[in-house]
């Protein structure tokens, strides 16, 4: 079976069957993970996989593929890039799924509430953290991952998120004059 | 803004806290996200991206579920994806794209009368090619005709049964017992 790295681009970009074909197999262990992946949290079905897969492919090829035209094996590896544009047609494809499909008596009434209570919050001043320390800081607190996670996403040291983490905390509190506990 | 003190824990200090962004972060495009993923940025680049994750749930959610799975053997997809998937481009596609036919008419003069005229020129073409090819051809014509007009001849069969049997066959038929 031929890998995605093999697959030859130009001939793809021009329509070839047989290196389309080719180009199918390779990716679609790849775009049916990432599919199924994105859809779990929306409830589809299997068949909706297919469907959303589909979507996918039908991106790639469509205006004579002018989307597989716009990859540049210079910038990122094919597997990394078809990952995010499948990522992308499925969550567009699940939204619309669900705007022609839930009815409003099914939504939970908690998701349809509309908090009341006004929280005011302190600014971080724009430029206090750098971007990398705020992203650390989401990734830990936002999302609740947890170090090795954000290390791995980061391709960084495990060491080096904590120690981004502790100095973004002491700015945090020297700005606002508060005592590191 | 609230003056209450800062909370002590590091998690509730960070929830107290917003983010003052004067200008939203540009938009992120696939190929720049996947490069970020990878970490093939420059460190200009790689700041934007990360202040656009930083601001954005959805590209957060995004990154850490696709180096979840880019990080990790991937299960066999299921086959009828492969066989919808290779419906989409047919031969017609690529017949259309490496125009096959693209050699012969590069022969010919390029005018301005269109595909229609350029569809004439072609038909043009192969005419002659076929016309030339049957001139070519008839020293086969010649000898086929040969072969065909040879075996309408008027044979003559001298001998037919290979000897002279007139003899035997009139003994057989009189009377000479």
């Amino acid at each position: 079976m031929t890998e995605l790295n093999q697959i030859d681009l130009r001939s793809l970009a021009v329509g070839h069957k047989r290196t389309w074909d080719a180009f199918v197999v390779a990716a679609s262990p790849l775009i049916n993970a990432v599919v199924r992946r994105s859809l779990s949290s929306f409830r589809l079905g299997d068949d909706d996989v297919l469907d959303a897969a589909q979507d996918v492919f039908v991106r790639l090829c469509a205006n004579d593929f002018r989307l597989l035209k716009t990859y540049d094996p210079s910038r990122a590896g094919l597997s990394t890039w078809l990952a995010v544009v499948a990522r992308s047609a499925a969550v567009d494809f699940a939204r619309r799924r669900r705007q022609t499909t839930s009815n409003i008596d099914d939504v939970p009434e908690s998701a349809l509430a509309v908090e009341d209570r006004h929280v005011e919050k302190l600014r971080i001043p724009d430029g206090l953290l750098t971007e990398r320390q705020t992203l650390i800081l989401k990734f830990l607190y936002d999302e609740e991952r947890d170090v090795a996670e954000i290390a791995q996403l980061l391709k960084i040291d495990a060491q080096t998120v904590r120690s981004t983490h502790h100095k973004a905390l002491l700015r945090l509190r020297e700005h606002f004059r508060e005592d590191a506990p | 803004m609230s003056t209450e003190r800062t909370p002590k824990n590091d998690r509730d200090l960070w929830q107290s806290l917003a983010l003052d962004r004067a200008v939203a972060p540009a938009a992120v495009s696939d190929l720049e996200f996947a490069a970020w993923l990878e970490g093939n940025l420059p460190e200009t680049e790689t700041a934007r991206i990360d202040a656009a994750v930083a601001t954005n749930p959805e590209m957060r959610l995004a990154a850490m579920e696709l180096a979840e799975i880019l990080g990790k053997p991937l299960p066999a997809a299921p086959d009828r994806m492969a066989v919808r998937a290779k419906a989409l481009v047919g031969f017609e596609t690529e017949r259309r794209t490496s125009r096959s036919f693209g050699w012969l008419a590069g022969l010919l003069p390029s005018f301005d009368g269109g595909f229609g005229f350029q569809r004439g020129a072609m038909a043009g073409a192969a005419v002659m090619i076929a016309a030339v090819g049957f001139m070519m051809g008839g020293g086969l014509g010649q000898s086929y005709a040969h072969e065909k007009y040879a075996s309408a001849e008027p044979t003559t069969i001298t001998n037919p049964l290979g000897v002279d049997t007139t003899g035997q066959l009139n003994d057989l038929f009189t009377d000479s017992l």
